[in-house]
């Protein structure tokens, strides 16, 4: 039984190391810290030129909109990388657990996407000078996390196309865009087209920013705990969409034999 | 005479490479268009009819600034992954001379998305657009891609000894977008960023471009932006050698 | 082995006309081999040689170069190393020669070349390409010097064969009028004509590296650098690569090339210099590098199972140059060359304990000598 658990924490931190390498201060600060607070700023302004919503919603808005940014990229990266680096065979045809081996490649991608979105928040709460009670900030906390969560099993789908499709920056540039535009984070959702409020009710981000911004106003854990177990369950569906889907293009790819192409 | 038919020629040939990579291309449409239909979906709740227009023409050139910064730093990577950055390098021609027609490519590539953004406003949002002065529009769009072109050849010219120089052009796609005024006017910003996005060649192509559409002065916005193009062509040419030379020393110029 | 052995210095083995039984027959007269430590003197790039007088002009000098690179390791806590790819090369190549730079991978051929064609600094020591000085005259050095490199990148494959060699041509001032003529002239002369307007993306590795080749000599350089050029090549295509490779010579141009590959070497260079972690290990003419050799013998020993203190013990022999290692199947071949004195008992003798099959002894090849010059000894 502790062999899937090791396969989960090892395997999941080596492949991470291995793969990031190239992550140096260079690459992490402008992506990560810089970008995230810009797209705040960017659309706090908007939102002021036009008298729309307060800065608050669009600092929590955008802040848990960014997190996907590592979520989608990496996963996609880490999928991809391991084809071209010709690992993702050998790793496909392991006897470990499957769920264990991508659960556990999962782990830093959440945490890193949890990062830079208490990041963003921070950052975009201070600049903008906006009021947080300090009691909001664990459950908010929670929150970033689970949204991440549920990126992240987005994100898994995402590299299951990438792995198909054999550019994933195409795929990862698009979902961040379409869930820029839906899912509530810069226009509130009963502004947006009866069809797209439909699909964001299904995309990840869309219940955890409601939470959010809830809790920002003075909510308790408690009121929104129904907003947070729908954005972990929506994401754990996408995350078994991803497995499933991965499972699938392998068995196709090893009919193929294009598992292993550049 | 030479030097002119080499910036020509570059520039049509690298325009060729980029225009046939198709990936590179849906996604220089599309990206800035996710932005600009939240920006037209946020100003659409304001019910201001002008408003919408003004951040049509803005965000048509979004566009054109982000296929420069964001394929920029790339194109240099993709030059030196294809192993061809080291035979520019290696060639007499001054290098500057053979960066500047790839970077001024690449804004051109955002021509595309211009476009895209524009037809996309008028058909799905509704956005009309009637141009006051239409040559000087037509006018003020090719300065406007040249202009940003030669602030993407100062970002190549980093890129060239910086090898994840690239992630800072990825970075400065917002900030100029926000700097610069495309969305949002700049009166609303703090006062400090003013003296910023005057240096900045895009402030006043977005100015040209929507003062030669809705009315204004668009010629003294014109020769600022082509003003600040010349300025940064320039400071590239002088410091392309020296970077180079860094290049040369720290052996940036090949993959590993 | 310590320091560089330089083959060939005697004069008895240098100025030997002929070629060397066994090996492809040259095209073209060998030349008198002449040292190359004498000064650079400028001179027009016509080239052209009997000036009347006797001192040599080296077209390609370099003097003690060093280049270190600097890498960094581990994630978290960045340790930067430094790497001597190259520590100390000398050697000189003269007019009209195809001079060979042998050596695995590695070894720092590439990045010699590289300082050479000025896209690197050297960290010490200097270098000229006739007569200018690669670091302070770089420009003038481009000029005049040709680039090639092996393998499928150098070309911007989604443009035709034709747009890369105008592109190039471009960037190398080929003047406009000359430019339709010459790039035609050179798709001839590489057996592309009729591909010309094709996307490179769709050529073979044969085919681009032929274009490769071309677009090397767009401006008629006098001086040619080829850097492994037949890596990859289908045996075929290499061979008439290596074919047009020896033709540039006949034309009258100066060739530095890099390569693995030792019949390449062998065949095609006027003299070789075998290069081997950072440093120059040998240098002559390829007669002269087999005629050191001849000298020897090599044993053969299969052993199964051996001791690394015994392969020291060998090593340690008198009248033994090397011993190498070689696994084979279950076993391991120990390649031993010695200075051709019958020494198969004595070797045997610091064998015992260990299992050993067979053992057979025969004339030393090129190849002997390259591996034990190039591997730890």
């Amino acid at each position: 039984m502790t062999y899937p658990v090791r396969v989960f924490f090892v395997g999941g931190l080596l492949s991470y190391r291995a793969l990031f390498t190239w992550l140096t201060p260079w690459i992490l600060i402008p992506t990560f810290l810089v970008a995230p607070i810009f797209q705040i700023l960017l659309f706090a302004y908007i939102g002021r030129s036009a008298n729309l919503q307060s800065d608050e919603f669009y600092v929590v808005g955008n802040a848990l909109q960014y997190t996907s940014l590592p979520c989608l990229f990496a996963m996609a990266n880490m999928l991809g990388d391991e084809r071209w680096s010709q690992t993702l065979g050998i790793l496909l045809s392991s006897p470990a657990s499957r769920l264990a081996l991508f659960l556990g490649r999962s782990l830093p991608v959440i945490l890193n996407g949890a990062l830079v979105g208490a990041f963003g928040f921070v950052a975009g709460t201070l600049i903008l000078d906006v009021h947080v009670m300090a009691s909001a900030f664990a459950p908010l906390a929670l929150v970033i996390l689970v949204t991440a969560v549920s990126c992240t099993g987005l994100g898994l789908v995402n590299g299951a196309i990438g792995l198909r499709v054999r550019e994933s920056a195409v795929s990862s540039n698009i979902l961040f865009g379409f869930l820029l535009v839906m899912c509530g984070v810069n226009v509130p959702l009963d502004e947006l087209p009866g069809w797209m409020e439909a699909i964001s009710s299904v995309l990840p981000l869309t219940h955890g920013i409601e939470a959010a911004r809830e809790l920002a106003d003075g909510a308790s854990l408690g009121d929104v705990s129904g907003l947070v177990a729908t954005e972990l369950g929506i994401g754990v569906v996408w995350a078994v969409i991803g497995c499933s889907l991965l499972r699938f293009l392998e068995v196709e790819a090893r009919r193929r034999a294009t598992l292993e192409s550049s | 005479m030479r030097t002119a038919r080499l910036l020509l020629l570059g520039w049509l040939l690298q325009l060729k490479v980029m225009m046939r990579s198709a990936f590179n291309g849906v996604l220089s449409v599309v990206w800035p268009m996710f932005f600009a239909t939240t920006a037209f979906f946020m100003y659409r709740a304001g019910r201001d009819e002008a408003t919408l227009v003004y951040a049509s023409l803005g965000a048509s050139v979004m566009g054109i600034w982000s296929a420069t910064s964001t394929s920029a730093s790339s194109v240099l990577q993709r030059e030196r992954r294809h192993g061809t950055l080291e035979l520019l390098a290696a060639a007499p021609a001054n290098f500057a001379y053979i960066l500047i027609p790839i970077s001024v490519a690449m804004s051109t590539i955002g021509l595309y998305s211009m476009i895209a953004t524009l037809l996309w406003g008028r058909f799905v949002f509704g956005i009309e657009l009637h141009l006051v002065h239409p040559l000087l529009f037509v006018l003020a769009v090719p300065v406007t891609i040249a202009s940003v072109g030669a602030l993407g050849f100062l970002l190549s010219v980093a890129c060239v000894r910086y090898r994840s120089a690239w992630a800072l052009g990825n970075a400065l796609e917002y900030p100029v977008w926000l700097i610069c005024g495309f969305l949002v006017p700049l009166a609303l910003l703090p006062n400090w960023v003013g003296p910023i996005s005057w240096v900045l060649a895009p402030t006043f192509g977005v100015r040209a471009i929507r003062e030669a559409a809705l009315g204004g002065t668009p010629v003294a916005d014109l020769l600022a932006c082509a003003g600040l193009g010349v300025a940064y062509f320039g400071a590239g040419i002088l410091l392309a050698d020296h970077v180079l030379r860094l290049a040369r020393k720290s052996a940036a110029l090949q993959l590993s | 082995m310590s320091g560089g052995q330089s083959l060939g210095h005697a004069p008895a083995a240098r100025g030997r006309s002929g070629h060397v039984p066994g090996t492809v027959p040259r095209t073209r007269p060998r030349r008198h081999a002449r040292t190359t430590t004498r000064p650079a003197q400028r001179r027009n790039a016509a080239g052209g040689g009997g000036v009347g007088s006797l001192t040599i002009v080296a077209v390609i000098e370099a003097r003690d170069l060093r280049r270190t690179y600097k890498t960094s390791t581990g994630t978290f806590r960045r340790r930067s190393l430094e790497v001597e790819a190259v520590r100390g090369v000398t050697f000189g190549v003269e007019q009209g020669e195809l001079f060979g730079l042998l050596g695995p991978n590695g070894a720092g051929k590439t990045t010699t070349i590289k300082m050479l064609i000025t896209l690197l600094i050297p960290t010490d020591g200097t270098a000229s390409v006739l007569g200018f000085d690669v670091v302070k005259d770089a420009r003038e050095v481009r000029k005049r010097i040709g680039y090639v490199f092996g393998g499928d990148r150098g070309l911007y494959d989604r443009l035709s064969g034709h747009d890369n060699l105008r592109y190039f041509a471009e960037l190398y001032a080929v003047p406009p009028r000359e430019q339709r003529p010459r790039i035609a002239e050179l798709f001839e002369l590489v057996g592309l004509s009729g591909r010309e307007k094709e996307r490179v993306e769709g050529y073979s590795r044969g085919m681009r590296q032929r274009l490769h080749i071309a677009r090397g000599l767009l401006h008629d350089p006098p001086v040619v650098f080829l850097d492994e050029p037949t890596i990859g090549v289908d045996p075929v295509g290499a061979r008439e690569l290596r074919a047009t490779i020896a033709q540039l010579v006949e034309a009258g141009k100066t060739v530095l090339l890099t390569t693995h590959y030792m019949f390449e070497a062998d065949q095609l260079c006027d003299r070789i210099a075998v290069i081997a972690r950072g440093e120059i290990v040998a240098e002559g003419t390829p007669a002269a590098l087999k005629a050191n050799v001849s000298e020897g013998g090599v044993v053969e020993v299969e052993v199964f199972g051996i001791e690394d203190a015994s392969v020291e013990r060998l090593r340690a022999l008198e009248g033994v140059h090397s011993v190498n290692v070689e696994p084979r199947e279950q076993a391991q071949v120990l390649v031993v060359q010695t200075d051709g004195r019958e020494l198969t008992h004595a070797l045997l003798a610091q064998l015992d304990g260990a299992q050993v099959g067979r053992v057979s002894a025969r004339e030393p090849t090129l190849e002997d000598a390259y591996v034990s010059l190039v591997s730890e000894s």
